[in-house]
């Protein structure tokens, strides 16, 4: 029921967003739909006039005043609705946005990118429209029934035809709809079938190209066809069906009326003006069913809207406005649970004091919660019990900003984000120097050094643009990402979170920047998520989680000697 | 360039299949019938039935009306089964152009597979699919039942025609000297549509990466600019949609005005109430509704189509056969290295550093390699120009003699086999698996391959060689176990594995690897565990300065980055259990994706 009502205030918003332009497009609306109403009525008149010998201009200068008024409405209907649909849907998909940022890591995570690039991108358009829909859906129907009216009080018979006419044309679309289905269906997964067999050729393509064999897996990806081609044929043909159908009963429908009235006129029921009427009524009347299928947009932006508020619905994080106290980064973890989505624990309890400027190494089993622990310790989201302390404060009572340079975060599989390999080293960094230098030089003083520090400077330079290299266009293996995800948490001035981040590294270059970032003069906290034995033993203290509990924290030599330690790493040593 | 593209692409679809085109226009001349006589009868009738006084005479004409217009609706379903015979051949020859193009460029000199081409197949083709039946529709529709009309309006009286006709001409010509525009803004549109859509595809994938490291406002900047963008672009369209709307009215109502404005005068003339009744029944109910028809469907789904073919056509070139392929090539002369690699450097672009320089090397017949090394310095690429997928900038490579530049893709296949990480096993049977490289490998060689690199019990699992092979159930390893067993009945001379067994456990590798040294013929394996290294009879190590070869032995002697990297393998701190096996420490090396 709350949902329910939240995206109808959501729609409600949407449509006040459309501001001027819905007002605007009520009016013209309105408007033109009175004209449209007027038209046939003014028209008789004219015809009347004109046959009746009446030179006076009266009746043609009013059709042509309504005329001129429905080529004007429409006109600016088209461009309220056009212009106060864009406001509201760019309006609706910045709110999104912003609010898709304010929310913590597990909410959004909870949504695959998929689906909120389809929401943000999609599904605001389509709500956007919310303002046109309603205002539209409701008038547009207006000149249609209104017909239906005037036809019943021109002549109740005539109305009557049209009306039976209706139900009739109704019918036939209702069968239309449950025939082709099937049709639809069969050349769906044709076209999926030969869509998957395109999809593994492209997956196989060095194999292809090495086998020279191109050509024979195009044969092969397109084999099903004439299938395809039988499916289509199939749909062809219901749809011949549905219009011959439609175009037999829609003129069948004005033919009908046409003798109704001439029967009419025959007996001087209704003069020949408004035997012209009665067809220009007939005619709007029977578009009753193509504005009905209009209020199926008011249907989609209400579905839309449902979509959009749901994430709208989920509450941000609260920000502090503290300044981090003095300190080189020393961590606290009180009491911290985590419980995932299904409320089953993911962290219990855990107390956890980490001296500054050492290293700490976070190792068990997969599922023992380590990425759990990494992400609450750098505030992706805040633990659902207890609290993280950095230097003496609490994170959810720092000013973000000031806690984004304190601690930095790399992970297992990076995301890139940014236009160029440079802005997404600097992704971390002031803008200022994560922009690309305009004086030529390849990287800016930070970035560079990163780069250096993450020994990723050697692959920039080997790509083909160097650090403006367009992320996109990188061809960098997941090792080279890696490094370059390292490189863009470098700047943390008293916590570097290390979740797994070098497990696609080779050893050797691992022990170097291990080297770099273990350096006295880094004088920052080290939490580094690890498989491997020896990250372990190179730590000052590990940190040893068993089914979301703290199991131990100790050094590495002094945990050895525990054999369930040492199955944490593999039973025979085998990592992972 | 691309306008005419489409332009011409779609003269092409009609003029092939003219047959159907001329069976479309027969059809939809029946179909104008109620069109051509719908004024006419009405103006008979009301004349000469119902003005008259004579009701049977009136209903007379409308029966013959209704009798035209059943003949017409049945013309109706036949023009929609011509439409079908129309595109649907049209579909096939553009998913064929689709699936070229995409295997093609997925194939071809660093070419880099990515899913595009499957959206492709799926959506855009089908939007062309569905645009262009509409299209055909309305312009046919509007040519057959415009012309019917104003041929009926004729009839009834020239001077009406007339009257009628040059509003509706000057409707036509706005909207076709706005339909140019139109085009541009729809395709902007769309571009704008797509930017948006990867910028913000990018930023929420990103989602957790930018959180950490506190870029929110930059990144929300950079999409809301993707946002505004759009919202331009939508305005544009608007704008677009209103000058349809003007050129509809004119052309739409224009010609009632006219009409009315001229009846007084037309009846002083001698034009009947009737006349005057059916001039006006052919500009309401079939002028208008195909002005309408044609205007919306080509400023609709005509301009879809434009773009979306366009887009067609731009990203799926029909393959060009460059002419270095076919070149004949020398038969070699006698004893030739295996593999004989000269000078070779290749980088990925003009700026860029060279991930190879200069490099040279020499395998005879025989020999079995190993290639290890840090990620990310060029092992992968190495093999890709050993095999010839990839041109160097300089030097040359020669397999077994012959310059691999000059041999045609399909024939190189004769000369080596590569077998990447990502293997390929396609839906079909196991038997069509195991058969991609060597056609005719009969039962009882599958099965000795099979027996020899230990794929037997995966066979069996599978339900045997006749089976068939849902790809998509297969674990990674399985698929790559598939691959090596093809690989192994190729009658290529030179193997090369790149990283094609890192799925597999340590024992099973250490089987595939020895039964590909047993096998007749040179093996090149870019190494992923260092215990590859120590099998190879010959090791090449990358390293910051440069490729070195030699033995194990005497790496670990010559080469610092050598000892590096089996160092840290081996030789975990003090701490760690003594009886790490090469295998386990290797699991490190998991260098990257080549």
């Amino acid at each position: 029921m709350r949902t329910l009502a939240g995206e109808d205030r959501l729609l409600l918003r949407v449509v006040r967003d459309g501001g001027g332009w819905t007002a605007m497009l009520v009016v013209v609306a309105l408007a033109g739909a009175a004209a449209e109403l007027a038209l046939p009525a003014v028209l008789g008149l004219a015809v009347d006039a004109a046959v009746g010998g009446d030179a006076s201009p009266r009746w043609p200068v009013v059709a042509c005043i309504l005329v001129v008024t429905l080529l004007v409405t429409d006109v600016l209907g088209d461009l309220a609705s056009g212009y106060g649909a864009a406001r509201a849907t760019a309006r609706l998909r910045r709110r999104l946005l912003r609010h898709l940022f304010a929310l913590d890591v597990r909410t959004v995570r909870r949504y695959p990118v998929g689906d909120l690039v389809g929401r943000l991108a999609g599904q605001a358009a389509d709500a956007g429209q919310a303002g046109t829909a309603v205002a539209l859906g409701g008038i547009a129907v207006l000149p249609p029934l209104g017909s239906v009216g005037a036809l019943l009080l021109l002549e109740p018979v005539l109305g009557l035809t049209l009306l039976t006419g209706l139900a009739v044309l109704t019918v036939l679309m209702a069968t239309f709809v449950t025939d082709a289905s099937a049709a639809v269906t069969g050349y769906q997964r044709v076209l999926g079938t030969i869509a998957g067999r395109l999809q593994e050729a492209l997956g196989g393509s060095r194999t292809i190209a090495a086998a020279g064999t191109t050509d024979a897996e195009c044969a092969r990806v397109l084999a099903p066809l004439p299938q395809l081609r039988g499916h289509g044929r199939l749909g062809w043909r219901l749809l011949a069906r549905a219009n011959a159908r439609v175009a037999a009963v829609a003129p069948l429908l004005q033919v009908a009326v046409v003798a109704v009235g001439g029967y009419a006129l025959t007996v001087g029921w209704l003069t020949p003006g408004q035997l012209v009427a009665a067809v220009q009524y007939a005619a709007l009347g029977a578009g009753l069913g193509a504005v009905l299928a209009t209020l199926n947009r008011l249907v989609r932006s209400r579905a839309a809207a449902r979509r959009i508020a749901e994430p709208l619905s989920a509450k941000a994080r609260p920000d502090g406005v503290e300044p981090l106290r003095p300190g080189v980064g020393h961590l606290r973890l009180r009491g911290v649970g985590v419980r995932a989505d299904d409320d089953r624990p993911i962290l219990a309890a855990i107390d956890l004091d980490i001296p500054a400027g050492s290293t700490v190494a976070v190792v068990g089993r997969s599922g023992a919660g380590k990425s759990a622990l990494a992400a609450v310790a750098g505030r992706l989201y805040d633990p659902d019990t207890g609290e993280v302390l950095l230097d003496g404060v609490p994170l959810t009572r720092l000013d973000p900003a000031a806690m984004r340079r304190a601690v930095g975060h790399a992970f297992d599989r990076p995301v890139l984000v940014g236009e160029t390999v440079h802005d997404a080293i600097g992704l971390g960094l002031p803008e200022r120097s994560a922009r690309p230098p305009s004086t030529g030089a390849p990287a800016t003083a930070a970035v560079l050094a990163a780069a250096r520090a993450a020994q990723v400077d050697g692959v920039v330079s080997r790509l083909p643009d160097g650090f403006r290299t367009p992320t996109v266009a990188a061809p960098l293996s997941g090792g080279e990402a890696q490094r370059i995800g390292l490189a863009r948490a470098l700047h943390a001035e008293r916590l570097l979170i290390l979740d797994d981040a070098m497990s696609s590294l080779d050893t050797a270059t691992e022990h170097r920047i291990a080297q770099t970032l273990t350096s006295p003069q880094a004088g920052r906290t080290r939490l580094v998520v690890t498989h491997r034995v020896a990250t372990a033993a190179a730590a000052d203290l590990v940190a040893w989680l068993d089914d979301g509990r703290l199991r131990a924290l100790a050094p590495h030599r002094r945990l050895w000697a525990d054999p369930d330690y040492r199955a944490v790493f593999g039973g025979d040593g085998v990592l992972r | 360039m691309s306008r005419p593209d489409v332009g011409r692409t779609t003269w092409r679809a009609l003029r092939a299949r003219r047959r159907d085109v001329g069976r479309l226009c027969a059809w939809s001349l029946v179909e104008s019938l109620p069109a051509l006589l719908a004024g006419l009868v009405v103006a008979r009738a009301v004349d000469q039935g119902f003005l008259a006084g004579r009701f049977a005479v009136g209903l007379t004409w409308l029966a013959g009306l209704a009798v035209a217009v059943l003949v017409g609706a049945l013309a109706t379903g036949r023009v929609y089964r011509s439409l079908g015979d129309l595109v649907e051949p049209f579909r096939d020859e553009l998913a064929g152009l689709v699936v070229h193009g995409a295997l093609h460029d997925a194939t071809g000199a660093g070419g880099r597979p990515d899913s595009a081409p499957v959206a492709r197949l799926t959506h855009h083709v089908e939007i062309v699919r569905d645009t262009f039946g509409g299209l055909v529709m309305v312009v046919r529709g509007f040519l057959f039942t415009a012309g019917a009309a104003l041929l009926g309006l004729l009839a009834l009286d020239p001077t009406v025609a007339a009257l009628v006709a040059a509003p509706l001409l000057v409707g036509l010509a706005v909207f076709a000297a706005a339909l140019p525009a139109m085009l541009t803004h729809q395709r902007a549109q769309v571009r704008a549509g797509e930017a948006l859509g990867r910028a913000t595809a990018t930023a929420l994938a990103g989602h957790r990466d930018v959180l950490a490291c506190g870029a929110e406002q930059r990144t929300v900047a950079g999409v809301d600019r993707r946002v505004n963008d759009h919202a331009a672009a939508e305005r544009t369209l608007a704008r677009m949609s209103a000058l349809r709307s003007l050129s509809l009215g004119l052309g739409g109502w224009l010609p009632v005005v006219v009409l009315l404005l001229a009846a007084p005068w037309l009846v002083r003339r001698g034009l009947s109430t009737g006349a005057v009744l059916g001039a006006l029944v052919y500009v309401t109910t079939s002028l208008q509704p195909a002005l309408h028809a044609l205007v919306q469907g080509l400023g609709g789904g005509g301009l879809r189509y434009a773009v979306t073919l366009e887009r067609i056509l731009r990203t799926c070139r029909p393959p060009s056969h460059s002419g270095s392929a076919a070149r004949p090539t020398p038969e070699p002369a006698g004893d030739c290295p295996a593999v004989r690699v000269a000078n070779l450097t290749f980088r990925y672009g003009p700026r860029a550093r060279p991930i190879l320089a200069d490099f040279s090397m020499e395998l005879p017949e025989g020999e079995h390699l190993a290639v290890v090394g840090p990620s990310g310095t060029g092992k992968s690429t190495l093999a890709a120009l050993v095999a010839g997928l990839v041109q160097p900038e300089h030097g040359t490579v020669h397999l077994a003699g012959r310059p691999v530049a000059a041999v045609a893709p399909a024939d190189r296949a004769a000369l080596r086999v590569l077998v990447p990480q990502e293997a390929y096993v396609f839906s079909g049977s196991l038997a069509d698996n195991l058969r991609y490289l060597s056609p005719d490998a009969d039962g009882p060689a599958i099965e000795t391959a099979l027996a020899v690199l230990g794929a037997a019990p995966l066979a069996r699992r599978l339900g045997g060689l006749a089976a068939p092979v849902d790809p998509a159930t297969l674990s990674a390893g399985e698929r790559q176990l598939i691959a090596a067993v093809r690989a192994y009945l190729a009658p290529a001379p030179l193997v090369i594995l790149d990283e094609a067994t890192c799925h597999l456990d340590p024992t099973l590798e250490a089987t595939v690897e020895w039964a590909f040294a047993r096998r007749p013929g040179t093996l090149v394996v870019i190494a992923h565990r260092i215990s590859s290294a120590v099998r190879a009879r010959r090791v090449l190590v990358f390293d910051e300065d440069g490729p070195m070869v030699g033995g194990h032995q005497e790496l670990l002697s010559r080469s610092p980055a050598y000892r590096d990297l089996v160092g840290h393998w081996d030789g975990v701190p003090a701490a760690s259990p003594g009886h790490v096996d090469a295998d386990r420490t290797a699991a490190g090396v998991r260098s990257g994706h080549g």
